[in-house]
């Protein structure tokens, strides 16, 4: 029982020490291992916790990105403020197109939310006086007292996205936590216990997004600029695909799948050009040969790994 | 005398149909607090749907439905729950991929409202009401289990402590004992009497089992062709020509 946090200690003290070994280049990937790894942990709170897909995730990233940027460039509003704000915009935004989104299962679901996540792109995209369009956002730069070294903003980066991950943590071993589980694997069950199943789904909705919308603030300064590509479908699909490769049915899967993920483009993409054809064949191997992601597989022959989740193959039966 | 406050259950002039198939025409019944009554009908005859229209499952056609007084009809299914009303399904309908112990659990946390909590680990809440409920329902050795492997038999059990976990004040049990062995089933029915007795829950089940519905039941009532053709205590009904005719006579 007690070395269910071994796993994630090793995890955040490799964290520390790495980036005083690594070359300047990896360390900014670690950065953005970190940043995607919030984002998909978030994701996963509608996906492995809640059991439905959205390919439209990466709006209310999107959100929280330009909600940090526009506040840094245009009311030089200090980061930190910027964070809870940009979590604030998420949920809100969240709060209203959640609504619809849950009414739906399914394929249904996945399809609306990817639809609002186009919407949201598009009104970036085209509301150039104040979103600067196409071109994004520039300028955006880290506050004074984290300089300008690769190293200080990553040790700030590894700061909120452990507290952001720990609170997700908590989320997910809570009450709400497992009245998510419940959902998942019974919903109908679920009403016939007294839950309100749409009320519940859709704050699950917006808290998953507000976590998205901090991960996303913490990408423009690292960036020094954002576009309005990261509300875009693709960037949706960023977080399944690491999730779908980590383990969807393990916390820390989805930030395993992002080192896997981020750490595998920025290797392949050094020396050709080929790297959307590479990440194809990759999610096709994980998916074809480990069903529950690495984590899924480590964990059956690492019991530390399992804890409560189990893999989903075990239970089809 | 107005008794109306001595009745969990009324129910007039219920109609459900499927399409043009029309399942019940005219369903009028009444359940007097702390009984223990069943209802009973060949194949399809619908009383699951019965139990469907109660606990919201569907939408009435027609009719009223009343609970304690307060009408219900067509109210949403958890807040329908939340009044009192809890239900086990004829096929188990249990949560396959927590265990036994969080199943339960989980019922329990929704009973005592506790399940917007965001911040208290879920293992250190309802952890003594949840051992007690699966040891009054014979399921503590497979507390750990995953409720999807268990026996068919044990799945009916959780469904029935998953029903209990809501404290209702009316329980419906939808064929509570179909896939149990004799024992087992014994056990159950007793410990459905038992709380019935001490704690006067009121019970409405359906079984096609002709011992446990003669053994259990106090109050029996015929469902056939949409309606309910026969009513009484289960001497009454038994000496009924035409129960005896529609349902009865091809069993006993
Ligand atoms: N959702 C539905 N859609 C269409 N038809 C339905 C639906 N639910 C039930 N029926 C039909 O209504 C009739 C009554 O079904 P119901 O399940 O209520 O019967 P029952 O008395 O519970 O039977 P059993 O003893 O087999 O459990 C059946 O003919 C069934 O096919
Ligand atoms: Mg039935």
């Amino acid at each position: 029982m007690k070395n269910k946090y071994l796993f994630p200690l090793i995890l955040f003290l490799l964290a520390v020490v790495l980036p005083y070994i690594v070359p300047e280049f990896w360390v900014h990937v670690l950065t953005e291992i970190l940043i995607m790894g919030l984002f998909a942990a978030s994701f996963n709170m509608i996906f492995g916790y809640m059991g439905q897909l959205t390919f439209g995730h990466a709006a209310y990233y999107g959100v929280g990105a330009y909600t940090t940027g526009l506040l840094m460039v245009k009311a030089n509003v200090p980061l930190l403020v910027c964070l809870p704000l940009s979590m604030f915009s998420a949920g809100l935004c969240a709060a209203v197109l959640g609504y619809f989104c849950v009414k739906l299962r399914g394929i249904y679901f996945a399809i609306l939310t990817m639809a609002f996540g186009q919407l949201v792109y598009y009104i970036i995209f085209q509301w150039y006086s104040f979103t600067g369009g196409d071109n994004g956002l520039q300028g955006i730069v880290p506050p004074a007292f984290l300089g300008r070294a690769a190293n200080p903003y990553y040790f700030f980066t590894l700061i909120v996205v452990a507290l952001g991950m720990i609170a997700l943590w908590i989320i997910s071993e809570s009450p709400f936590g497992y009245t998510m589980r419940a959902i998942r694997d019974n919903a109908e069950r679920t009403e016939f216990i007294g839950i309100n199943v749409q009320r519940y789904m859709h704050l699950n909705f917006i808290i998953a997004a507000m976590f998205a919308g901090l991960a996303g603030a913490l990408w423009g300064p690292f960036n020094r600029s954002v576009a309005p590509d990261l509300c875009s479908w693709q960037h949706s699909g960023m977080p399944v695909f690491m999730t779908v490769m980590g383990g969807p049915f393990h916390f820390l899967g989805p930030l395993i799948g992002s080192a896997i993920y981020t750490m595998l483009m920025a290797f392949v993409t050094s020396f050709t050009e080929y790297w959307p054809m590479v990440s194809g064949i990759v999610i096709i191997v994980v998916v074809l040969v480990m069903p529950g992601g690495l984590l899924g597989l480590l964990g059956d022959r690492l019991p530390f790994l399992r804890k409560n989740e189990r893999s989903a193959k075990e239970t089809n039966g | 005398m107005d008794d109306t406050g001595n009745i969990v259950l009324q129910i007039d002039r219920l109609k459900k149909s499927f399409g043009k198939y029309k399942v019940l025409t005219d369903v009028s019944y009444s359940l007097p607090k702390g009984e223990i009554a069943a209802i009973i009908g060949p194949n399809g005859a619908g009383k699951s749907t019965f139990f469907n229209l109660i606990t919201g499952y569907h939408l009435v056609d027609g009719g009223t439905i009343r609970f304690m007084g307060r009408e219900i009809t067509n109210w949403p299914r958890h807040r329908i729950a939340r009044t009192g009303i809890s239900r086990a399904f004829q096929v188990s309908n249990i949560y396959p991929r927590l265990t036994t112990f969080e199943n339960v659990r989980q019922a329990i946390l929704s009973q005592q409202r506790r399940t917007l909590n965001i911040f208290t680990p879920a293992h250190r809440l309802a952890r003594k009401n949840t051992l007690e409920l699966l040891e009054l329902t014979g399921l503590l050795p497979y507390r750990d289990t995953l409720a999807g492997i268990l026996s068919q038999g044990d799945k009916k059990k959780l469904e029935l402590a998953l029903a209990l976990a809501g404290k209702p004040e009316l329980l419906l049990l939808d064929e509570p004992t179909a896939g149990m062995s004799s024992e087992e089933t014994h056990e159950t029915m007793e410990l459905v009497k038992r709380l019935n007795r001490e704690i006067g829950l009121s019970i409405l089940f359906t079984e096609h089992d002709i011992s446990v519905i003669f053994g259990y039941a106090r109050k029996l009532s015929v469902l056939y062709q949409g309606m309910v053709i026969a009513e009484g205590t289960p001497e009454e009904v038994r000496k009924n020509e035409e129960a005896q005719k529609c349902y009865l006579g091809e069993e006993v």
